[in-house]
C-alpha cells in the first residue's frame, strides 16, 4: 500500500511540475513579446494570481467564504516591508519570512474561524480587512500610518545582468514575480490533486459526512486557513513591492477583486484562478481599446470597468456558476 | 492513476490549459498593443506634447479635486486654440486612481509606458503619489506641480530631483496660521481635529513650531483620512467636553464639512474655526453640506467667519486680473461635468498657466532634463496667479512660500483679515515667520505667459 501511495505522490508531483514548467515557459514567451506596459500588467497578473489561488483554496475547495484576503495580503506586505526597511534584508529573504508572518496570522484567524461558517465567517474576515487603516495608524511609529512604507523590487543583481543582460524595470518586476507564482502554482496543484485536497472538498460538500469518513474538519479548517494565508501573504508582499506598503494599497476592494477574479474564472480551479486574474487585470485595457474611439465622458468611462466586471460577475453567477474553467468541464461531461 | 485523474477533475488537462491560456494571453497582447513612438523624447513630437496626470476622479476622496484636471485641460485647450507652444499642442491624459495607491502604480505605468507622456503634471494625493514618486524620479520623468503640500516630496531635491510642488507646504501654512493664533487667541482654549496622515501631522508640526500645542485625546481629536463620511461626532464631542472654543482643522474639505455638520448636530458652537487652505474650499464645503440637506444659504452662514489662508487670490475676488482672465477661459473651454468657478478650478488653471510658462521657457528643444533644469534655475521667471513667489531652487522644490490670512464673509468669499492684505512667509523648518513683499507679474491681455 505504501508503495502504491508513493507512486501516486510521484505522479501528482510530476503532473504539477509539468503544469508549472509549461506555465513558466508561457509567461516568459508572453513577457518577451509584450511591450513595457503589458509586461507590468503581466507581472500584476502573476502577483494577483497567487492571491486568487488563496481564494480558490479557501472558498472554492474548502467552502469557507472570506472577504478579508486583502488583510492577509497586507500582513505579508507589512512583514516584508518592515524587514527590508528596518533590517535591511533583501527581498529574497524578506519575502519567505513575510510568508511565515502571514501563515501565523492565518493560524490565528483559522483558530477563530473554525467555529464560524457562512455569513458569520464572511463578516469576521471583512472586519479584519476594514481594520487595516486603524491598525496602521494605531501603530504609527512602526507601520508609518497612511504614508506607509515605500519599497520596490530594486535592481537585478550583477550575476543576473551578466547572464541575461540588463532587463527593463517592468521585465525585472516580471522576473521577480514569476518564480514565486510558479512555486505557488506547483503547491496549489499538488494540494488539489492530493489527499488533502480531497479532504477539503469533502468538508465543503458535507461536514458531517466528512467527519464520519475520518476527517478532522476543525483541524483541516485551520490548516486551510494557514495555507490560504501563506498564498495571500506571498501575493501581498509582491503587491507591496510595486512601490508602497500602506493602507491604501490593501483596501477592502482588493479582497473583493480577488473574489471576483476567482468567481469569473471558476472558483474551483487553478486554471480558473489564472483566467479570472487575467480578466480583472486586463479588462480596463480591453474596454479602453473597444470604447476608446467613442469619446465617452470621464463620468461614464471611469465607471465602465467596475460596471462591466459587475455585469460579468452577475452573468457568471446566474448563467455559468462554474466560471470560464467550469464551462469547458461542463461541455465535456 | 485513475484515482488521481478523478481527483483532478476540478482542474484541467495540461493541453487544454495550454491552449486556453495562450489564447487569452494572445488576446491581451493584441488588444493592448500600442503603436511604437518614433520621437527621441517620449511624449514630444513636432506637433504635440503629451502630459499625464493622476487623481481621484471617483470615490470618497474625489469631491472638489475631480475638477482640477478639467481646469488644467481647459487652459491647455485655450493655449492650443492660440497655436500651442512653439506650434505643439498640449494633450493632457488623465487617469483615475480613486485614491488607492495600488491602482496609482498601474495608472502611472499606463501613462509612462502606454501613453508615453513627456511629464506628469498636477497629480493629486500624497499617499498615492508616495507609491510612484520613486519610480517616476528613477526614470527621469519630470513630475511637475504636484498637488500635495507634503514637504517630504520637495525639501530634498537629491532624493526626488524631478518632483516640484504646486502648493505651499502644510508646515509653512501651519506656521503662519500658528503665528496668527498665538497673537490673537492666546486667551482661548485652542484645539485641533486632524487626519492622521502626513497632512494632519505636518499641520500639527507647523503649529508646534509656532508655539501652538495640543494635548492628545483632550484638545487634539484625530480621525483616519477617508473615514469622515460617517461623521465626526465623537471628535467634536471630545473638543466640546474639553471646552475648546477655537478649533483648528487639519483635514480635507469633506472632513471640515463633516466636522461642522457634527458640531451643529451636537449643539457645539466654537467661537472660531481655523482651517488649512486645502480643507477650506467654499464650493466643496457647500456641496457636501448640500448633500446632507443643508441649503447653500445656511452652509454659507456656517462657513462665515472661518479663518483660512491662501497663496493665491480668493476665487471670489472678481476684480483680480488673474481671476478675471482664468474665469473667462473656464467659461469658454472647460468641458468637465462641473465647471463651477472655485478654488479647485483656480488651482487647475494656475497649474496649466505655470506648465505653459515652463514649456515656453525651455524653448523649442524640449527635453526632460531641460525642463527640470529650467524650472530649478528660473523660479523667478515663472509667472503665476499666486501672491507669493515660487521657492524652486537647487536646494528645495517647494512651490509657494507665502500665505495671506483671510476670513470667509457671508457670501462664502475669503477676504483678507487685515485692512490691506499682508502675505507672510517662512520655511518648512524652524525659520521665523516674516512679512513678504512681492509684486506679482501682471497677466497679459491674452492670458498667455510671456516667457522664453
Amino acid at each position: 500500500m505504501r508503495a502504491v501511495s508513493k507512486v501516486k505522490q510521484h505522479s501528482i508531483a510530476r503532473k504539477s511540475l509539468r503544469r508549472t514548467l509549461f506555465f513558466i515557459v508561457l509567461i516568459l514567451l508572453a513577457g518577451s513579446t509584450f511591450d513595457a506596459y503589458n509586461q507590468a500588467q503581466l507581472a500584476l497578473v502573476l502577483i494577483l494570481f497567487i492571491g486568487v489561488l488563496s481564494v480558490t483554496l479557501l472558498t472554492g475547495i474548502s467552502g469557507q467564504l472570506s472577504l478579508g484576503q486583502g488583510a492577509l495580503m497586507a500582513v505579508g506586505g507589512y512583514c516584508m516591508a518592515l524587514l527590508i526597511t528596518n533590517k535591511g534584508y533583501s527581498i529574497w529573504v524578506a519575502i519567505p519570512l513575510a510568508i511565515v508572518g502571514a501563515a501565523i496570522a492565518g493560524l490565528l484567524l483559522g483558530i477563530s474561524a473554525a467555529r464560524l461558517s457562512g455569513p458569520y465567517l464572511a463578516g469576521t474576515t471583512l472586519v479584519i480587512a476594514l481594520a487595516i487603516p486603524t491598525l496602521s495608524n494605531r501603530f504609527m511609529s512602526v507601520l508609518k500610518g497612511d504614508e506607509g512604507l515605500p519599497v520596490d523590487v530594486g535592481y537585478p543583481p550583477n550575476w543576473f545582468t551578466k547572464l541575461f543582460g540588463e532587463p527593463s524595470y517592468e521585465q525585472w518586476q516580471l522576473y521577480v514575480a514569476l518564480p514565486f507564482a510558479a512555486i505557488a502554482l506547483f503547491f496549489a496543484s499538488n494540494i488539489l490533486l492530493s489527499r488533502t485536497g480531497r479532504m477539503w472538498r469533502a468538508i465543503r460538500d458535507n461536514e458531517t459526512a466528512a467527519s464520519l469518513s475520518g476527517v478532522n474538519f476543525s483541524r483541516q479548517k485551520i490548516f486551510v486557513f494557514v495555507v490560504s494565508a501563506t498564498f495571500a501573504g506571498l501575493s501581498g508582499a509582491l503587491y507591496g513591492l510595486r512601490g508602497l506598503v500602506g493602507p491604501s494599497v490593501y483596501p477592502v476592494s482588493l479582497s473583493l477583486t480577488l473574489l471576483t477574479a476567482a468567481v469569473l474564472g471558476g472558483i474551483r480551479s487553478i486554471f480558473g484562478a489564472f483566467i479570472g486574474t487575467v480578466i480583472v487585470v486586463f479588462l480596463p485595457d480591453w474596454i479602453e481599446a473597444v470604447l476608446g474611439s467613442f469619446e465617452l465622458s470621464e463620468q461614464v468611462s471611469n465607471f465602465m470597468p467596475a460596471l462591466i466586471s459587475s455585469l460579468l460577475l452577475i452573468l457568471t453567477v446566474v448563467i455559468n456558476p462554474a466560471g470560464v474553467a467550469g464551462t469547458h468541464l461542463h461541455k465535456h461531461k | 492513476m485513475n484515482v488521481v485523474r478523478n481527483r483532478a477533475s476540478l482542474s484541467r488537462s495540461p493541453r487544454s490549459f495550454i491552449t486556453t491560456a495562450a489564447v487569452v494571453l494572445a488576446g491581451a497582447l493584441a488588444l493592448s498593443a500600442v503603436p511604437a513612438q518614433g520621437a527621441s523624447t517620449p511624449g514630444v513630437s513636432a506637433t504635440e506634447i503629451v502630459l499625464g496626470m493622476q487623481l481621484p476622479q471617483t470615490g470618497p476622496a474625489s469631491p472638489g479635486y475631480n475638477k482640477v484636471d478639467d481646469a488644467i485641460r481647459a487652459y491647455f485647450d485655450y493655449v492650443n486654440s492660440k497655436g500651442g507652444v512653439y506650434g505643439r499642442k498640449i494633450t493632457l491624459v488623465v487617469k483615475d486612481d480613486t485614491y488607492k495607491a495600488g491602482l496609482t502604480v498601474s495608472t502611472a505605468s499606463a501613462l509612462i509606458n502606454k501613453d508615453k507622456v513627456f511629464a506628469m503634471v498636477g497629480s493629486i494625493g500624497t499617499q498615492t503619489h508616495i507609491s510612484v514618486i520613486k519610480d517616476i524620479n528613477r526614470r527621469g520623468i519630470p513630475d511637475l506641480f504636484v498637488n500635495s503640500g507634503y514637504s517630504g516630496f520637495y525639501t530634498d531635491p537629491k532624493k526626488y530631483p524631478t518632483t516640484f510642488g504646486a502648493l505651499g507646504t502644510y508646515v509653512v501654512e501651519a506656521k503662519i496660521l500658528g503665528k496668527h493664533i498665538k497673537e490673537n487667541f492666546s486667551k482661548n482654549t485652542v484645539g485641533i481635529v486632524y487626519q492622521t496622515d502626513d497632512f494632519g501631522r505636518n499641520t500639527v508640526e507647523g503649529l508646534a513650531i509656532a508655539g501652538v500645542t495640543f494635548t492628545a485625546k483632550k484638545t487634539a481629536a484625530t480621525f483616519i483620512a477617508g473615514t469622515q463620511g460617517s461623521g465626526l461626532d465623537a471628535q467634536m464631542q471630545q473638543l466640546k467636553d474639553n471646552n475648546v472654543d477655537v478649533v483648528v482643522v487639519g483635514a480635507v474639505a469633506s472632513a471640515f464639512a463633516a466636522a461642522v455638520s457634527s458640531a451643529n448636530k451636537i449643539g457645539y458652537k466654537p467661537a472660531q474655526w481655523i482651517v488649512i487652505s486645502v480643507g477650506a474650499d467654499a464650493t466643496t464645503f457647500q456641496t457636501i453640506l448640500g448633500a446632507r440637506g443643508i441649503p447653500a444659504a445656511s452652509s454659507a452662514g456656517l462657513l462665515a467667519g472661518t479663518i483660512s489662508a491662501s497663496h493665491a487670490p480668493s476665487p471670489g475676488e472678481a476684480e483680480d486680473e488673474y481671476v478675471k482672465a482664468f474665469k473667462t477661459i473656464n467659461d469658454g473651454f472647460n468641458k468637465g461635468p462641473d465647471k463651477r468657478w472655485d478654488n479647485n478650478v483656480l488651482q487647475g488653471m494656475n497649474i496649466g498657466y505655470l506648465t505653459t510658462s515652463a514649456l515656453l521657457g525651455v524653448g523649442k528643444d524640449l527635453t526632460r532634463p531641460g525642463i527640470i533644469k529650467y524650472i530649478e534655475a528660473n523660479a523667478a521667471k515663472l509667472p503665476s496667479a499666486a501672491l507669493s513667489p515660487l521657492g524652486y531652487s537647487s536646494s528645495t522644490h517647494e512651490a509657494f512660500t507665502g500665505f495671506w490670512i483671510g476670513k470667509y464673509d457671508a457670501t462664502a468669499v475669503l477676504k483678507p483679515i487685515d485692512a490691506t492684505r499682508k502675505v507672510w512667509t517662512t520655511d518648512s523648518a524652524k525659520g521665523a515667520v516674516t512679512e513678504l513683499k512681492y509684486t506679482r507679474p501682471a497677466i497679459a491681455a491674452d492670458a498667455l505667459p510671456k516667457v522664453g
